[in-house]
């Protein structure tokens, strides 16, 4: 499975960096939906300051959205899923593969929305560490989720507004537990924020889990 | 693909003059420009960081100002009018022909590069003035969405497509942009304006200029327009390579293609293999 | 290092590294034109090109 895995996710990547979606198309729509954020909560810099950790964490789940049906639409092709079934490879690892990949993209995502965030909103992080935690468990929950949906929504015409009104909602406790966790990182208030923390671990287990044990079952049911 | 005789075609120095001969393209005039620019900006740094005073207000931080209104003229307004006249002029069909369509490309190009500059050296300015390195002031938000649209241009740019479609969408867009950048400067400009009741943060500034330091605004101008007129000769010509390079596959792949679906008559469906060609845009 | 400084080195070097990666993608294309061109067979497609 791991084997597997590493083949998937070194195919999604090689993808990615061939056509570049993610840099080109992924990284401004979230810059963008910073810049939109900022025009709607005002220009009072200090509305703006408070929001900053809202604003990243639905910059960054807007963005997954998008970056899950990029992850779906490379193996939209004619017969390409049906070749990746027929091919042996165990779907659990197919599962783990994207995720990986989506995962890695939306790494790197943060790192640009992090950077931006600081410089655009005057923020700073106090606590890096909780924030990177954060970061990271959400990532692998957003991840595993988005690809279990991604699958979920596959072959279906209505694909690209099913997913995000399927998957956003799934994913609004990442939302929450981050954004708070983001505003405990920014004021210096460890405390205030950890306990989100476990709203993060549960989620990205589950979802990772669940993910393994359905992905393999739902490719069947497409 | 190996042959016993020694290939001349991998030896630049054959290459090149053989290109020549095939395509004169090369005018010298461009590199002309493009030295004048260069030994322009040679001066302007030398004249704006040493020679010339430190500002009475605003110190040396004055010495920006020979680099950041230059380059954001250069992206605002000359990428502005060469994007959007060159997009008019390509949809105009009395005017059309692709040179209007790959040189708007170009200049869009460069001009997300300056539009990226302008965002950095403003913001360095700003720093020290104003306290904090980004403040949603209708210059600056309006430079950061054009360098979004900008960007959006150049992924649609990318999307492949038959070359007359792609120069008709791209032309659309570009003036799409051109018209919505003074729609985005004057609703946050009015957005502060009622925030902060009337007078704001005012990127404008106070400077006694003396003659030295006018000589050297002139010359950071005109040495960034130079460049930029350079930058984007050298991108147009690229353009073209591409597009003759491009069509060049286009047909080989598609005879490659055609003698493939006249052997699979009569072989039914085939089902796929999991490597397609990677493309940019798999969606539906 | 100075604000001063960091501009002046930032847009320097941003328009260097620019030109330069121009000159370098103008060179390849040229590269593959005159590999096409030389090539009039079909395995052209495959011969180096970036």
């Amino acid at each position: 499975m791991w084997h597997d895995a590493v083949l998937v996710a070194g195919k999604d990547l090689r993808i990615e960096a061939r056509s570049r979606v993610g840099l080109w198309q992924v990284v401004p729509f979230a810059v963008l939906v910073l810049v939109l954020l900022a025009f709607a909560i005002g220009p009072n810099e200090s509305a703006l300051r408070h929001a900053a950790p809202g604003i990243f964490w639905v910059a960054l789940l807007f963005s997954t959205v998008l970056s899950i049906q990029r992850s779906v639409a490379v193996e939209s092709g004619e017969g390409t899923r049906d070749g990746l079934r027929l091919s042996g490879i165990d779907p659990a690892g197919i599962f783990l593969g994207k995720a990986a990949a989506v995962g890695l993209q939306l790494l790197a995502l943060q790192v640009v929305l992090w950077a931006l965030v600081t410089f655009l909103f005057d923020v700073r992080v106090q606590v890096f560490w909780l924030a990177a935690l954060a970061c990271l468990l959400a990532t692998v929950g957003l991840a595993c989720a988005g690809v279990l949906y991604g699958a979920l929504s596959a072959g279906l015409r209505v694909r690209d507004t099913l997913l995000p009104l399927l998957v956003l909602p799934v994913l609004a406790p990442v939302l929450l537990a981050g954004s708070k966790i983001w505003q405990a990182a920014l004021s210096g208030n460890v405390s205030s924020g950890t306990q989100w923390l476990k709203i993060l671990v549960p989620f990205a287990v589950i979802y990772l889990i669940v993910g393994i044990v359905l992905y393999g079952p739902l490719q069947e049911a497409a | 693909m190996t042959t016993t005789a020694p290939t001349p075609i991998n030896d630049p120095v054959v290459i090149l003059p053989a290109v020549r001969r095939l395509r004169p393209r090369r005018p010298r005039w461009l590199d002309a420009v493009g030295l004048l620019g260069v030994i322009g900006l040679g001066f302007t740094v030398w004249l704006g960081l040493w020679v010339t005073p430190p500002d009475k207000f605003q110190g040396n931080l004055a010495r920006l100002l020979y680099i950041h209104p230059a380059v954001a003229t250069v992206a605002l307004y000359w990428v502005g009018i060469v994007a959007a006249g060159g997009s008019l002029l390509y949809l105009w069909p009395r005017t059309r022909s692709l040179f209007w369509d790959r040189l708007a490309a170009s200049a869009v190009e460069v001009g997300a590069v300056f539009a990226a500059l302008t965002l950095v050296t403003g913001s360095l300015w700003g720093r020290p003035v104003w306290g904090v390195w980004w403040t949603w002031d209708a210059r600056l938000t309006s430079t950061a969405l054009l360098l979004l649209l900008e960007i959006g241009y150049l992924a649609l740019r990318r999307v492949p497509a038959d070359t007359a479609v792609r120069a008709r969408r791209c032309a659309v867009a570009a003036l799409l942009i051109a018209v919505d950048i003074p729609i985005v400067h004057f609703s946050v400009d009015w957005w502060n304006t009622l925030h902060q009741g009337g007078t704001f943060i005012d990127p404008g500034f106070q400077i006694h200029a003396s003659a030295s330091m006018s000589w050297t605004f002139l010359l950071g101008f005109v040495a960034f327009s130079l460049v930029f007129v350079w930058l984007l000769g050298v991108r147009y010509q690229i353009e073209v390579l591409q597009d003759a390079v491009g069509d060049e596959e286009l047909e080989v792949s598609l005879a490659e293609r055609w003698s493939e679906d006249t052997e699979l008559v009569g072989a039914g469906t085939s089902t796929g293999p999991a490597n397609g060609p990677a493309d940019g845009g798999g969606a539906s | 290092m100075s604000y001063v400084d960091a501009g002046y080195a930032i847009a320097l070097s941003t328009v260097f590294v620019y030109a330069i990666s121009l000159l370098v993608r103008r060179r390849r294309w040229d590269r593959a034109l005159a590999v096409k061109e030389s090539t009039p067979d079909e395995g052209a497609a495959a011969a180096d090109r970036s």
